[in-house]
């Protein structure tokens, strides 16, 4: 029983884990080299790609814009520039257009670097063919500037928060409302109180 | 203009159902806090009424406090909290 417990807990943290480092905004200090617009056909990543353009028809193949950019280091980031809309993840983008030439405005070389931190989502897989998706970008000093991540403890800090509150909530119904019912019915069904109560509690990691 | 009217719905319908358990919770934990109120009254001996009229009395100021009223930022704060996020994101 024990190792269910805690097998069931570690794949519910890892999917947590997972879906908050693909949702949660990070930044990447870059140079940008180029944009581009290119066609892309969703197949089996088509869960990784944002909505078209807020207004305009879903298709299973459009125009994406791209981001191309190099990291202080060399190797190269390249960005889609997507809307997110009203869609998932909440980023409410609906500046793609602008973002896209703010990012042209941008573009330096290498003999004379503007460096550009990008706010973005999402993860660069080449097996899968998904970039990151930019969502802002702000002139920085140089290349080590030190960004704080204000979105993501602020998300963070909410999302902590959200999970006490459900926490002390369902403690308050049990306590007042179920916990009642058991009581009312100890005196016939004592062991199977003892059995299904005693296992649920085991399950949920209280005594 | 179709996903939004769907992000509004279920948003809303969303919002009802937390609206709704924060309600239930505050409800049960005022009631809780006069019923202790009492126990402790009644405890020393100087409880005047019976336990159910002073918490039912408790139940009905409290429908009428503000606290119960603030409930209603439940809808309040995340449409506000998502209109900052469209005009931090597109028209900074």
């Amino acid at each position: 029983m024990r190792y269910v417990k805690w097998g069931f807990w570690l794949v519910v943290i890892g999917f947590v884990a997972v879906f908050l480092h693909y949702n949660l905004p990070r930044h990447d200090i870059v140079r940008i080299v180029g944009t581009e617009v290119r066609r892309v056909d969703f197949g089996e990543n088509s869960i990784f790609w944002a909505a078209p353009d807020v207004g305009t028809a879903s298709a299973t193949s459009r125009d994406v814009r791209f981001i191309n950019s190099v990291r202080p280091n060399g190797k190269t980031l390249v960005f889609r520039n997507e809307d997110t809309g009203w869609g998932w993840p909440p980023y409410f983008k609906l500046d793609s257009s602008d973002l896209q030439a703010q990012a042209e405005s941008l573009i330096s070389t290498s003999a004379d670097p503007i460096w550009v931190s990008v706010t973005r989502y999402g993860w660069r897989s080449r097996w899968l063919t998904i970039y990151p998706n930019a969502v802002g970008l702000k002139v920085v000093p140089g290349p080590d500037t030190r960004i704080i991540p204000w979105g993501s403890i602020i998300i963070l800090t909410l999302l902590v928060i959200v999970l006490l509150t459900i926490r002390a909530m369902w403690r308050q119904f049990r306590q007042r409302s179920i916990d009642p019912l058991f009581e009312d019915a100890s005196e016939a069904w004592d062991d199977a109180e003892e059995g299904a109560k005693g296992w649920f509690d085991r399950f949920i990691g209280r005594k | 203009m179709l996903a939004f009217i769907r992000l509004a719905i279920f948003g809303l319908i969303v919002l009802t159902v937390l609206f709704w358990l924060v309600r239930l919770y505050a409800r049960s934990v005022r009631r809780e806090a006069l019923e202790e109120d009492w126990n402790e009254a009644a405890a020393e001996g100087r409880a005047e009424t019976t336990r159910d009229t002073f918490v039912e009395a408790g139940m009905r100021d409290y429908e009428k406090s503000l606290l119960r009223k603030l409930i209603w930022l439940v809808y309040v704060l995340p449409i506000i909290v998502v209109g900052l996020i469209i005009y931090l994101m597109n028209y900074r």
